[in-house]
This record gives C-alpha cells, structure tokens and sequence, in this order.
C-alpha cells in the first residue's frame, strides 16, 4: 500500500538518474470509483512547480522514489486538467462528507494501490491510524502493537473516492461517475443532519448550489432551534424563495423566528399568496392546532361530480401539502364534510360529492392544544385534521407529518410520565431529569443568598431560611400537577378500580421517593449553609411531607376530576396554580408547626 | 390587501444597534474572559507590590492586545473556519499535535486555576470548597452541555456586566487619581527592582493568554460573522479589549490605594479581597469576592469548551454539544475529563492553589507567542483571505506586538524558572 503522506517530499529522479525534483502533489481524474492518478506535481530547485502526465512519464514509484521514463530534457510538462483533481491540495487535511456514513470528517492521509502499473486512489483515510502515522509512523506501529497485544485491533477506516463529496472543491465542474453520490441527493433529512454540523460559511456554499425547492426540503427537515438561523444566513433573495418553496405552516415557524426586521422584509419578497397564508398563520399561538397546521386545504362544494373534483385536485391542487382529504364546504368557508381521495377513485365519474360525503366529522378548534390535537389523529387513525373557528368556518388543517412531530416533542416527556405504570420509581427519574437544571440553578442561587445573608446581618431566622425552599416547593408541586394532568388525558375515558389502584399506588411510591429526595437535597443544602442539625432536620421534613401530601393530592385528582362524559371540570391551568399556592401554603404551615416544636 | 406603500428601510438608531447586537458578543466575552483568576491574581499582585507605577504598561498591552485578537477575528470573518482548522490545513498533522497537546495542557493548568479562584473566594463567604467545587463543576458542565450557543451567549453577556462589581471595588478603595494620572503620563520606570520588571510580564503574559485567540474565532466561526460586517465584529473586539483593560486597571487601582498603601504583599486574589475589608470597607470587599467568584466561574465554563472544540476541529472528530457521547466520544471525554479532573485535583486536601495559578501563567506565556505566530502567517496570507491580508504597516505593528509579548514570555519563563538569573 502507498500512502499520500509518505510519497510527499521524496525525491523525483529522471531516466538517467539525476534528481530534478521532490514530489508535492499527484492529481486524479474523477471518472471511477476508483480513480487513476494521471499527473505528477513536483517542485524543482527553487520551488519551482512542475507537472507531469503520470501515464506517460512516470516509470516507477518504489517507496523511496519516482523514477520518470525519460530524461530531463525529454519530459514536457503538462498543466492541470479541469477535471483533475489534486490529493493534497484538495483532499488532504481538509474537511469532507462521508455520503455513506453521513457524518464529516476529516482526511488524514490518502491511501494509494499499485496494480497493473496504475496507480490508484483507493480512498481518504479518516480514522485514528491515518492520524498517528501522520504524528509519526513510530506511533501508528507502537499503537498498533499494543492494541494488539490488548486483544483490539486499530482498523484504517477509509472512505472511497464515490462516497466524498468535498466541501472546498466544487465538483460540480468535474465530470464524476454516476455513482458519485453528492450531498444534494442524499434524502433531505440525511442531508439535514449533515449541514447542521457545518459552519455558516461552508453552509453557505453548500446551499448556493442547490435550487429553492432542495433547500426548503433541508431546513425543514433540521432542528427547529437552527431554522431561523439559516434562513437568516441566507440572501434574502434565496430566504424569500425558500419561505415560499416550504409548507407555510414550517415557514410561519422559521418567520416567527427571526427577527421582525427581517421577517418583514422577506415575507414583503415572496409571493402574495404565499406571504398571506404565512401572515395568518403567525396570529395562531405556538404549541396548538393554528400554530401548526397549514392553511392548503383542497376544498370543494358539494354539488361538484367526483370527475371535476379529480380534474381540481391534477391542476390546481397538486402542490398543496396533503391531498388525501378533500373538505366539502358551503358558503363562507363553512365546513360540511369530508370525502377521502379512495372515495373518489372507487366512484363513477358522475357521482356527485353530495352523494359520497361523510358528514360526521371529528374537528379540532385553532386554539386546541397540539398534543390534544395528535392524541385525537392517532386515536381515530386520521390522515389530517381540519381545524375549525368557533362560526364553523374551516381555517385549515393539521396533517399527520406535524402531528407526529408534536409527539416527538410532547410523549417523549409527557406521555412517559402519564404512562408512568412501572413501579420501579422511573417516574421520579422523570421527574428529576426534567427539573435537574432548574435544581442546579436554584440551589446554587439559595447557597449564594445564604451566604450574603449571614455576611451582612449575621445567623437569620428559620423562617427566613425557609424563604429559599419556597421556589423548590413551588417547582415540584408544578411537575407533581403536570403528572396528575397527563393521568388525565391518558384516562380521558376512565379507568377501572384495579388500574387506578395500581396506578395509585405507584404514584405514592413515587411521590415519597421525590419526597425524601427532596429532603435529602434541603438537608444537604442547609448543612452546606451552616445552618444548626436542629434546623436542619426541621425544614427537610417540612419538604419531604409536602411533597408526599402533594403527591397523594395528585394521585387521586384524575378520578375527582374527571366527569362521566370525558371532560375535566377544571383547566390544567387552574389544577396548576391551585396545586402551586397549596403547596406552598402546606409548607408554610408545617414549618411553622415544627418551628414552635423546635423553639426557634 | 398587501401593503403596498413600500417603506424604503431607513438606518435607524434602533436599527444600528440591532446590527450591532446581532455581531456583538465574541469580542466582549472573550476580552472579558481575560480577567479570570489568574489574570485578577496578577493584577492585584502588581497593585499592591508596586502601586500606581505599572499601570501605565497596560495602554501598550491594551494595543498589543486589541492586535492579536482583531487579527483572530478576522480570520474567522473572512475565511469561516477555526484557526485549528486554518493550522491544519496550512501545516498539517504533525505541526498540529503537538500545538493541540500543548494547548490541552496549557487550558488545563488555566482551568485548575479557575476552580482554585472559584473555591477560594467562595470560602470568604464561608461555602467550603468541598461543596462549591462540585456545584461549580456541575454548573458549568450542565451550563454548556444543555444550552446552545444563543442562549450560552447571553448568559455570558451577562456575567460580563458583572465584572463592574471591581469598578465598584477600585471606587471604593478611594484612590488618590491624581497620583494614579501622573504615574500613568509619566511611568517611574527609573530605578525599579527587578521583581517590577518580572510582574511587569507578568501582567503580558496573563492578558494576552493563547486560548482567546481560538475561542474568539470560533465563536466568531459559529455566528456566523459575514466580511460585510467586518466592521462591527471589529468594534465588538475593540469595545471589548478596552472594557476588559478598564477592569484590570481598577483592580490595580483598587489594591494599589489600600494594600499598597498599608504595605501588605499578597499571593492570591483572594487574600486581597479579604485584605480590603478592614481598608477600604466591607462592601468594597464583597464586591471584589464576588468578582472573582464570576470571572472564575465564567471562565471555567468557557475554557473547557473551547478546548474541546478547538482539538476536535484540528483533529477532524465530530464535536458539538448537540452531539452524544456516542457520536462524539473525544469531544465529550476532553470537555467533561478537563472539568471533572480539574475539579477533582482542587478538592484534594492541601493542594496548594498558589503554584497552579503561578504555573497557569508561565504556560500561558510560552505558548502566547507560537499561536501568535500561526495567526500572522495564516493572516498574511493571500490565498487564504484575499484583500483582507495585513498592510504592510499593520504587520509592523503586529510583528512589534507578537515579538513584545514573546519577548515579555521570555523573560517571565526564564524568571520563574531560574529565579537566580535575575537576582
């Protein structure tokens, strides 16, 4: 095997034997997977750069040397082809994609085969070994050793040349092989998980070579957080061609993002119709049915015949998001019914729509709750949701694409917790993983502030101290209520005597393991404060048995709640703050109680 | 109906600033940075050693300063890669090994210092070590792995403004200003010590520190800074170096008109904020605690980070904190290793926190003047940045600031090394 970095430097010598140069680069022609080195660049005395054609001038490589065909006098130069391209100066120590394991890397050495006298590029070295020979060769071979004496194995880990897209180079010039595969046709959301990792710059360059469409794809298929970070970074010529190329229900996301300057000026560049539909969508809140569907509804009246409604859905309906429903509607945009797009095509022609519509429709209002909005499609196994206003106007529809993002999002946290049926106490790892931060945040800041508080007016009083636990009460009687709501739409349609018993059970288990955690934490934080054991202990207890009455009131709202008919009799925001000020009071209370108990 | 009466844009005030916010942050965070534990340990070193008589060295370093690091950002502006990126590419895997193990080494020694600085002015408000390290560590670890650069960004935006608590504290140690001003106008460099000259370097060496020149790019690299807005990224850089030099001018001030006065020599900045207490008043005292805990705490979070980013970028493995360990095995062993290990080393009962400080600062200077180096060939470089290489004039003043600084290393090493040489 040759290696790139070991050929670099050595000693070019002509037929006669005289040295007339060391070689600084081989160049490649791109046609192959494995592609044949066609050129030799080499620098004379004075650094003088030459080049020469591989196939014609160049006899041997032997590991040591390059020994040309013909004799100095002899030899013409050549220069480098458009479509060539050089190992060192393009390929080696640069950053490339890897197609075929979606990730970037960067090219430590380039390995090089002999065979039937052409030399050929077997592939970019990415991997540890590249990186140690290129240290030193000493240390490749004492690594390799000792991870063979360990039982390992350090294997070269090499990319072939049809799997490199090259982010200095564009190759777009270059006439590559068919099975060259390029970051653009990768499937969008690979392609997504690739330019994330990219500096602005490099994305930049990557982007001005794909169309609007192809972009729109990508960002959309990215991290929400980095959306509008790309937009942004884009001209504005490009960001508006995008905004109007996406679905205007993740456009209204990324415009909502940006800064108002901004959005102004790019939803004022697209389209009128498109710039609209983005605009309405803007007013809708986040995290509910408006804020996540689109407004691309295929609507018809019920007196056209299924042929003219195909006729609709061929011209004028066919870049709209989701054509699998189409709404039937009378004046003003009122809602009727729904045909499917199986409906039509099991229909004659004639049929009128009137004839085929379903009229008992499951509807969602803009206002409702997003993981409300995708526990109802997957519960009744739908497609796309229309959303209707309060006069029975329909405003657009959810489709079942966002839906599963939103449980992405929600179950990951929620669904978990409601579903908290493992008695193995994973809700209470739920429940800390979900608050440790805020935890973090808050026992460093009460630290601080008991530290202050002693430095300028000496020991305070327990009921001081007690201030400092208020926020940690307050927070955990928040996520208790959270759980207790998420039993709730879990159970919307009632749950036996056994499962609530169960389910009862294993939130007490939970609820007092949180209870003593949390003791444990007040306790270790006031002795960290310096504060008396008596104190200590007293307002440790104070927390865990809030938390533990907490819990309880939890366990058993979800039944008390509940009415016959599925619905709550209280809003999730009234159970939180009720939850929240009861707690709290609860707190104080027992603190005071165990203050007169301790005399302090 | 459209809006069809198009407003034609107009710069407004608000509209400025907007832009400046948006370029605004690298600069200032990483001058600020600057004045971590080390850097506030030798500031008040040389205030209440020598007074007044060494402020006047920070106007030259506060140019010497303003160069290396405007030369970093611009690199990043106009090329959108990390100078570890820009190394590697330029000088290849050996050159780039060795200079990522020394940088590994030199930020760890800084990060150990940090936790000492944490640890130490937390004690004066009676948190033992033993608590306000592991928090620390946490803190930071948790700070950086969960947030993402915006929000980490305001975050430290924030802290920044805390570094006006020293302002408070050098206001507080009252000062005589008009023996400060004619110090300042005309340095009493005739006949100073030795140890003047030593802390002099001292001063050098901590303020223009290797690790900024790779953290101010990269950030620079990660917002995404365009050529266009070169401009501003450039007033971000200065507006920063000058706040940054302001605050380490009150801390001498501070030091020097009460410990200096009252003839006390200190090691650490910790004893001089417990030493202001009986001098300049209780608050004058927690201001300068609470400075320290803040620098420390900051740049104990931005160190490891960076780091992490800047070896991973030189050696190609996948980094980011969006990343899992899986994915990014080296990116988290080195951030998560330097925070747990440093934080650990500090918790040993009786290890001696002055010498890590000390050491800190000599590795710093060694390896200031080789990245400075890199940066004014890559910079310099046609191919690479085009137009936007040094004038011929602006090298001379690089070179001049590149060779003052490595100059300055020299002497500092070689006087802590061989303390007998220098009498």
């Amino acid at each position: 095997m040759i290696y790139l970095t070991r050929m670099l430097g050595k000693p070019v010598v002509d037929a006669v034997g005289e040295t007339i140069g060391a070689v600084s680069d081989i160049a490649i022609t791109s046609g192959e997977v494995f592609p044949r080195v066609t050129a030799l660049a080499f620098s004379g005395p004075d650094k003088t750069p030459f080049m020469l054609s591989w196939r014609k001038f160049v006899e041997d490589f032997d590991g040591e040397r390059v020994v040309l065909s013909a004799a100095r006098p002899d030899l013409r130069f050549s220069y480098l082809q458009p479509d060539e391209v050089l190992l060192h100066q393009d390929l080696l120590n640069k950053q490339i994609v890897d197609t075929q394991g979606m990730k970037i890397v960067r090219v430590n050495d380039l390995k090089l085969s002999e065979s039937r006298g052409q030399l050929r590029l077997l592939g970019a070295e990415v991997g540890t070994r590249g990186l140690l020979r290129g240290v030193s060769p000493l240390a490749e071979r004492v690594v390799v050793a000792v991870a063979k004496l360990l039982g390992t194995d350090v294997p070269e880990e090499i990319i072939a040349w049809n799997y490199m897209e090259l982010l200095e180079k564009d190759l777009s010039a270059v006439k590559l092989s068919v099975t060259h595969k390029r970051l653009h046709e990768l499937h969008p959301a690979d392609a997504a998980d690739i330019i994330e990792q990219l500096t602005p710059a490099q994305r930049a360059k990557v982007f001005e070579h794909l169309d609007a469409d192809r972009v729109a794809e990508t960002i959309s298929e990215m991290n929400d957080e980095m959306q509008a970070d790309v937009v942004e970074d884009l001209s504005e010529e490009l960001a508006s061609d995008v905004l109007e190329a996406m679905d205007p229900d993740d456009a209204a996301d990324i415009v909502g993002d940006l800064p108002y300057d901004k959005a102004e000026t790019l939803l004022r560049l697209m389209g009128v119709k498109e710039a609209r539909q983005v605009r309405k969508l803007l007013g809708y809140k986040e995290k509910t049915a408006g804020g996540i569907m689109t407004p691309e509804v295929t609507t018809v009246t019920a007196d056209t015949t299924v042929q003219d409604v195909i006729e609709h859905l061929r011209t004028g309906a066919a870049e709209n998001e989701n054509i699998y429903y189409i709404y039937v509607v009378g004046p003003k945009n009122a809602l009727e019914g729904v045909i499917s797009l199986r409906d039509l095509i099991v229909s004659p022609p004639a049929t009128k729509v009137a004839d085929i519509v379903e009229r008992d429709l499951i509807t969602v209002g803009p206002d409702d709750d997003q993981e409300q909005v995708a526990d109802t499609m997957s519960k009744y196994d739908l497609l796309a949701l229309p959303v209707v206003d309060e006069a029975g106007r329909l405003v657009g529809m959810v489709t079942v694409d966002d839906a599963l993002d939103v449980l992405d999002e929600e179950a990951a946290e929620d669904l978990a917790l409601a579903t908290g049926t493992d008695p193995d106490a994973s809700a209470v790892r739920e429940w800390v993983g979900r608050s440790w931060n805020w935890m973090i945040a808050w026992a460093v800041s009460g630290v601080a502030l008991a530290g202050l508080l002693r430095f300028f007016w000496g020991r305070p009083a327990l009921f001081t101290v007690s201030a400092i636990f208020v926020p940690l009460v307050l927070r955990l009687s928040e996520e208790i209520a959270s759980h207790s709501l998420a039993h709730m739409i879990d159970t919307a349609g009632g749950e036996g005597a056994r499962v609530f018993l169960r389910r009862f059970a294993v939130d007490l288990v939970a609820g007092a393991c949180l209870g003593v955690a949390s003791g444990l934490v007040a306790l270790g934080l006031l002795q960290a404060m310096h504060e008396p054991m008596a104190v200590s202990a007293a307002l440790s207890l104070a927390v865990g048995t809030t938390v533990l009455a907490l819990a309880f009131v939890g366990a058993v709202l979800p039944p008390l709640l509940r009415r016959p008919t599925g619905r709550w009799r209280a809003s999730s925001t009234l159970v939180t703050a009720l939850m929240g000020a009861g707690g709290v009071l609860l707190f104080m209370y027992t603190t005071v109680i165990l203050q007169n108990a301790i005399g302090k | 109906v459209e809006n069809t009466t198009e407003k034609t844009p107009k710069r407004t005030v608000r509209v400025r600033l907007a832009l400046f916010f948006a370029v605004v942050g690298p600069g200032i965070i990483t001058a600020m940075v600057d004045n971590d534990a080390g850097g506030v340990t030798t500031y008040s070193i040389a205030g209440a050693s020598f007074g007044y008589s060494l402020i006047w060295a920070l106007i030259p370093i506060t140019i010497a300063l303003i160069v290396v690091q405007e030369m970093a950002s611009r690199l990043g502006v106009y090329t959108g890669k990390g100078l570890a990126d820009l190394i590697r590419e330029k000088w290849g895997i050996r050159v780039t090994f060795y200079l990522m193990i020394a940088l590994l080494v030199v930020n760890f020694a800084n990060t150990l210092a940090e936790f000492a600085g944490w640890a130490a002015s937390l004690e004066l408000f009676g948190i033992s070590r033993y608590v306000s390290v592991p928090i620390g560590a946490f803190v930071v670890w948790i700070m950086v792995a969960r947030g993402n650069y915006k929000v980490v960004e305001k975050l430290f935006l924030i802290a920044s403004t805390i570094y006006i608590t020293y302002i408070l504290s050098g206001w507080m140690a009252g000062p005589d200003w008009g023996q400060a001003l004619k110090e300042i106008v005309v340095p009493p460099v005739a006949g100073q010590p030795t140890a003047y000259w030593i802390t002099l370097v001292g001063v050098i060496g901590t303020t223009i520190a290797p690790w900024m020149q790779f953290y101010q790019q990269s950030s620079i690299v990660e917002k995404g800074i365009k050529p266009r807005e070169y401009k501003l990224a450039a007033i971000d850089t200065i507006i920063g170096c000058i706040a940054a030099v302001i605050v380490a001018t009150f801390i001498t001030v501070a030091c020097a008109a009460t410990l200096h006065k009252a003839g006390i020599n200190i090691q650490f900045a910790e004893q001089a904020a417990k030493a202001l207490e009986p001098l300049a008043g209780r608050y004058a005292s927690i201001f300068f605690a609470i400075g320290l805990a803040n620098a420390s705490l900051f740049a104990a979070s931005i160190l490891p980070l960076s780091t992490a980013y800047t070896v991973a970028e030189g050696f190609g493995w996948e980094s980011g904190v969006s990343k899992t360990r899986k994915q990014a095995p080296e990116f988290h062993g080195i951030y998560t290793g330097m925070i747990v290990v440093a934080a650990a080393i500090i918790l040993i009962p009786g290890v001696p926190l002055i010498p890590v400080i000390f050491g800190s600062q000599v590795m710093n200077g060694v390896l200031m003047p080789i990245t400075a180096y890199f940066a004014l060939q890559l910079v310099n470089d046609r191919k690479l940045i085009g137009d936007a290489v040094n004038s011929k004039r602006y090298n001379v003043l690089a070179w001049a600031c590149v060779g003052f600084g490595g100059l300055g290393s020299a002497i500092m090493v070689t006087s802590m090394l061989f303390p007998s040489l220098l009498g």
